[in-house]
Parts: structure tokens; sequence; C-alpha cells
């Protein structure tokens, strides 16, 4: 017997209905529980839980899809295993969907079929967070942003602040009175974004990117009203609340009078509003948006700027950021980057469109309740970056760097991790 | 006509239908329409999907569990060998001899293809958490129908027509189906990565 209401059930049930479309009605019919994508998990593979198969993820949508929406589990339920969505199950999907994965897609490329198993899971947290059911630290997260700006709540007096006195020191580090972090100007070339963290508690990554900016004579600002990247609410799967802060950001970026958006070092916020807002918002944006990323990869590549690669010589592996690499397409700009700026690297194996998640993603730094699982499965990250032998790790992704601080302090790695804006800013070659 | 024949007719026809329907389906929905501004070539991606992409040595799901891998193969390639046959059976088509006995040597390796699956289902706490009756039904309905086609290559009779019968009536409703489904799944993972630039992969 259930004590979810009706209404509940059918919110959730409502999401189902609506997907309808052929994606969706692919992938939860096409499960064939072969299990052979279980090693290409990285929760599988930290405790071998057959929970944690990334089959058991599209079994628990399936099995009500199937409950719900076939005359075989209307009628035969037994025989397909179709459930009824109670609480029992709704309790299953929490910690599955939210608990046991960070939808970075790794299964997808491995599935013998071809599932899209990130794809479904988004769909279970969907249905969850219409029912209510949204973990609670990350719904604040996301609540941070919709009612200050930004997802770590900073007040634009400490942004103001923190700017300015990141400005003086860019000033004195460049000896140019002149060199200036430029907010609000109307009719620059491009906006620059930030992920919150780094105002909070990595301010020198803004200054590189600005030592950056200064070198190659870029006309820039940044937005005092909306810097935030990040769009928590893709991963609550909250669309209403994404669109909000996606509407946001086109906002601001018109405003301004922009014409190229850059998005900051941060996989998720990348993809939530190149790949996802548009879709959020049913628009197609009249600006062009790029990833910081991609902007530095041209900068080097039409010499806009002059790097080196004498300054760092120190062994420099690199992790790509999953909703970045395999979920973007952006995989080869962080490798020319690096190849013109660092003397030594190396590959991590697996690597590329390839690699393992660092555990951090899916929302999972947000959501203190599975802490113990989300630096278990970084032993597999750690691992990973013990063996290649670097000093220095670099990705693409203020996320990811959160949870390699954290790996490396957990592991005891002895790494110092840096985003691609700082290894750039540390190669420059200034011209006097 | 034998009356077997108006059975494998109708339950033949019984699944085409109701396959059709499902691939019908699929196309009619369509896909939701993506405002973002693609970055690759979705067409070379979805050729990309349907080909390399699917190459043992690209597939974790292969390279990781290569007896499992070479046994699903093995009885893929058996269940579509056992139709072919079972079309030429019912056109009364004759083979010779030595034609009977390696084909019969295949299907029977191929059979014990699905029964080392079906064991492994059976037995692996993995798979049982994921598996429902239908997998298991899915599994014997095959390897048998690639057992039963075999005795029909040693001794004709109408056993298999009735087997096949059966499969056919079975094939739309549970995972069968994904015979159907495998191909729209790895149209819609191309459509996905290479509308983001990700597939084809071109150095990495």
């Amino acid at each position: 017997m259930t004590t979810v209401s009706r209404e509940t059930i059918e919110k959730g049930l409502d999401i189902l209905r609506e997907l309808n479309n052929s994606k969706f009605i692919t992938h939860v019919n096409s499960c064939v529980h072969c299990g052979l994508c279980g090693e290409s998990c990285m929760y599988y593979l930290a405790n071998r839980e057959p929970k944690n198969l990334p089959a058991y993820k599209v079994e628990l949508i399936s099995s009500l899809y199937r409950k719900y929406f076939t005359f075989i589990g209307k009628h035969v339920p037994d025989l397909v295993r179709a459930k009824e969505l109670d609480d029992k199950m709704i309790e299953e999907m929490v910690d599955v969907f939210f608990g046991r994965c960070t939808m970075c897609g790794r299964c997808n490329f491995h599935c013998s079929i071809g599932v899209d198993i990130a794809y479904l899971t988004k769909v279970g947290r969907i249905m969850l967070t219409e029912m209510g059911y949204t973990p609670a630290n990350l719904q604040s997260t996301v609540d941070a942003a919709i009612k200050t700006g930004n997802n770590m709540a900073i007040t634009t007096e400490e942004f103001v602040d923190t700017l300015n006195w990141l400005e003086e020191d860019l000033q004195d580090d460049l000896n140019d009175p002149n060199a200036k972090i430029h907010v609000n100007e109307q009719g620059k070339e491009l906006m620059y974004t930030l992920n919150p963290r780094e105002p909070k508690f990595f301010p020198l990554s803004i200054s590189a990117m600005a030592k950056v900016f200064y070198a190659a004579k870029e006309s820039w600002t940044l937005s005092t009203k909306m810097y935030d990247v990040t769009n928590y609410a893709f991963f609550s799967g909250n669309s209403k609340e994404a669109q909000i802060i996606a509407q946001r950001m086109v906002d601001e970026v018109k405003s301004l009078g922009i014409k190229r958006l850059i998005l900051a070092e941060c996989g998720h916020g990348d993809r939530a509003f190149r790949w996802e807002a548009p879709n959020f918002l049913s628009q197609k944006f009249d600006f062009d948006v790029i990833t910081s990323v991609e902007l530095l990869a041209e900068y080097i590549r039409t010499e806009k700027i002059k790097v080196t690669t004498e300054n760092i010589t120190d062994l420099v592996t690199l992790h790509d950021p999953c909703n970045l690499s395999r979920n973007g397409g952006i995989f080869e700009e962080q490798r020319f980057i690096l190849k013109n700026t660092v003397k030594n690297f190396v590959e991590m194996n697996p690597c590329g469109i390839n690699n393992l998640c660092c555990g951090g993603g899916g929302g999972q730094l947000a959501m203190s309740e599975y802490n113990e699982r989300r630096m278990s499965i970084g032993k597999l990250k750690a691992d990973q970056i013990r063996n290649t032998g670097a000093k220095i790790v670099v990705t693409p992704c203020h996320n990811c760097v959160d949870q390699l601080l954290q790996l490396n302090s957990a592991y005891k790695l002895n790494v110092q991790i840096k985003t691609l804006a700082e290894i750039v800013a540390d190669a420059l070659i200034l011209e006097n | 006509m034998a009356w077997y024949f108006y059975l494998i007719y109708i339950s033949m026809l019984f699944c085409i239908v109701v396959s059709l329907y499902h691939l019908v389906r699929i196309i009619r929905l369509g896909n939701a329409k993506d405002y973002s501004k693609p970055a690759g070539d979705v067409k070379a991606a979805v050729k990309y999907s349907m080909t390399v992409a699917m190459s043992p040595t690209k597939k974790e799901s292969a390279y990781l569990h290569l007896p499992t891998y070479a046994a699903g193969i093995l009885y893929h390639i058996g269940t579509f060998v056992s139709f072919l046959l079972l079309v030429l059976f019912i056109l009364e088509i004759e083979f010779p001899n030595i034609l009977n006995i390696l084909l019969s040597v295949f299907l029977s390796i191929t059979t014990i293809c699905g029964v080392s699956i079906l064991i492994k289902r059976m037995f692996s706490k993995d798979l049982k958490l994921i598996s429902n009756p239908d997998d298991y039904i899915s599994n014997i309905l095959v390897t048998a129908f690639q057992l039963v086609t075999v005795l029909h290559l040693i001794n004709s009779g109408y056993i298999l027509f009735i087997f096949a019968s059966v499969l056919f009536l079975y094939i739309p409703f549970g995972k069968l189906k994904h015979f159907i489904y495998f191909f729209a799944a790895r149209y819609q993972l191309g459509l996905f990565f290479g509308h983001r630039g990700t597939w084809p992969v071109k150095n990495k």
C-alpha cells in the first residue's frame, strides 16, 4: 500500500506521457539486459554492487513505462516485471538516479545496444523533481541561483569588492595601471561568465583569464548582474527553474549588446547553456556561444596571444570533464592548448571522450547526502592520476577542480590542480 | 497446403504487422526539435554509430567480455541463419547433404552459445537483478528455435513450423523486438553525439 498520493504519482507519470517522442520510446524499449555495461560505470567499478549497473537504471524507468504504457505491462505485468510507481519505487529511484549516477554518459558509448542511459537517468530525475523528491542540498543550490542570481549566493557588493582587488593585483602583476577587469560595459565583443566558485574560492582563476584577455587585447566584460554559468536545475531536472536561469543569461547578453558569450571553464555550465538552454527556452540564440577552452585555443591558433612551453616544465596531465568532452564534443582544443603551453604532457588512461568521470559531476558535489559514495568512486580517478606520475592536473571545469582537490587530499596525490586559463596565463609571453 | 503452413503464414504476418507498427510509430513520433547550434556532421555520426562505434575495439561491452560477446554474436548469426532456413524450408528448397551437415554443426554451436547465455543469466547475481521472465522466455524460445532447426535439417517434419509460429507470435511483445529498437537506438545515439560534434571521432 503506497502512502504517496495519486496526484503525486500522476505528476511523475505525466512526465513519461509528455515524453512521447522517438528518442524516449526508442531508448526505453531497447535494453536487452545483457549487463555488459557494468565495467563502463565508475559506480559499478568502485564496488560491484548490482544496483550500480547502468542497466539497472534503465530498468527502473523501463519497468514503469511497461506498467503504465504497454499492453503486456498492463495485463501481464509479471512477465516483463512491470512495476508500480509507489513509495518503495520512488525511494529506489531517488537513491539510484541521484545517488548512483553522474550522468557522465560513458555507459552510452559502451552499451552493446546503444541505449542513452544518461538520458533515461535524467528522465528519472525529472520525474522525481516533478513529484517533489529532489535531494534537499541540490534544491538549495538551485534556490540560491534563483533567488540571488548565483548558486553561491554571493552578494553584488562582495563580488564587486573581489573584482576590485583582483584588478589592483592584475595591474601590479602586469605593471600597467590601465589593465582592467571590465564590468557591465556595453557593446563589448564578448561577455565572460564565471563559475561562482571562482569569486568565492578561486579568484586567481579570474585574474588568469583577465591576464589572457589583456594579452589578447580583447574587448570584453563581465556582468555583475548575471555571471553564473552554472545551471543546477539541469541536474535536478526542473526545466522551469532551468529556463529562468538560462533566460537571465540571454537577457544580460542582449542588454549589454554582446556579440559572443564565453562560457567559463565549467563542464555542466557549458553543456547547460550551449546545448540545453536553447531547448529549455525553445529559441535559437542570435549571438555566438563558445567555451573559454575554444577561445583560448583560438587565441593561440591565430597568434592573438604568444605562449611558451618553457615556463611549465613539470609533468602535466589532463582530466576531461564529461560534459565538455563526451557530451560537448570538445576534446581536441584542450590538448592543442597544452601542447603549446607545457613542456611535458601525459595522457590519462582512458582519456578524451572515453575518460572516467571525476565523480563530482551530475550535481554530486551539491548533494552532501552522497559524499561518502562520491569520494569512494573518486578513487578510480585518483588512481588514474597517480598512474600518470604527473605533478599538475589540468581540468577545464571548476566543478571537477573541486572534486579533484578533495581527491588530492583524501588519496594523498600531492599534485597541483589547475584550470586551463591558469596554465595559459603562466605560459604567456607578454609584449612590452 | 499443409495446415502448419497456414499457421506459419498467419503468425509471420502478425509478427510483421506488429513489428511494423513499432517501426512506423518511432518514425512518426519524430524527435523533439533541437534549437542548439549543431557542432558536427549528424549524417556522418549516424553512419559512425552504425559502423565503427559498434566495432569490438570501441566497446567495452565487447572487448572486456570477449567470451560473452563472441557467444552473443554467434547466437545472433545462428538466429538469422535459422530464419533464412525457415524461409527456404517453407519454399521447400532442399540442400545437398554436406551443406545440411555443415549447417547442423554450425547451428549446434550457436545453440550451445544460446544455452551458455541462459546459464549466465540464471546464475549471475547482477543479471538476476535486471532480468525478468521475458528475458528467460526469449532466450529459451530463440535457442530452442535454433535447436529445432538442426533437428529439421536432420529429419524434416512440422515441429519447426509450429515452433517458429510461437516465436513469431512472441517477438513483437517482449525483448525480441529489439531487432527494431537496436537500429533506432544506434540512430538516436549518432544523432545526439553527431549534433554535438563528439562523433565521428577523428583523432581519438
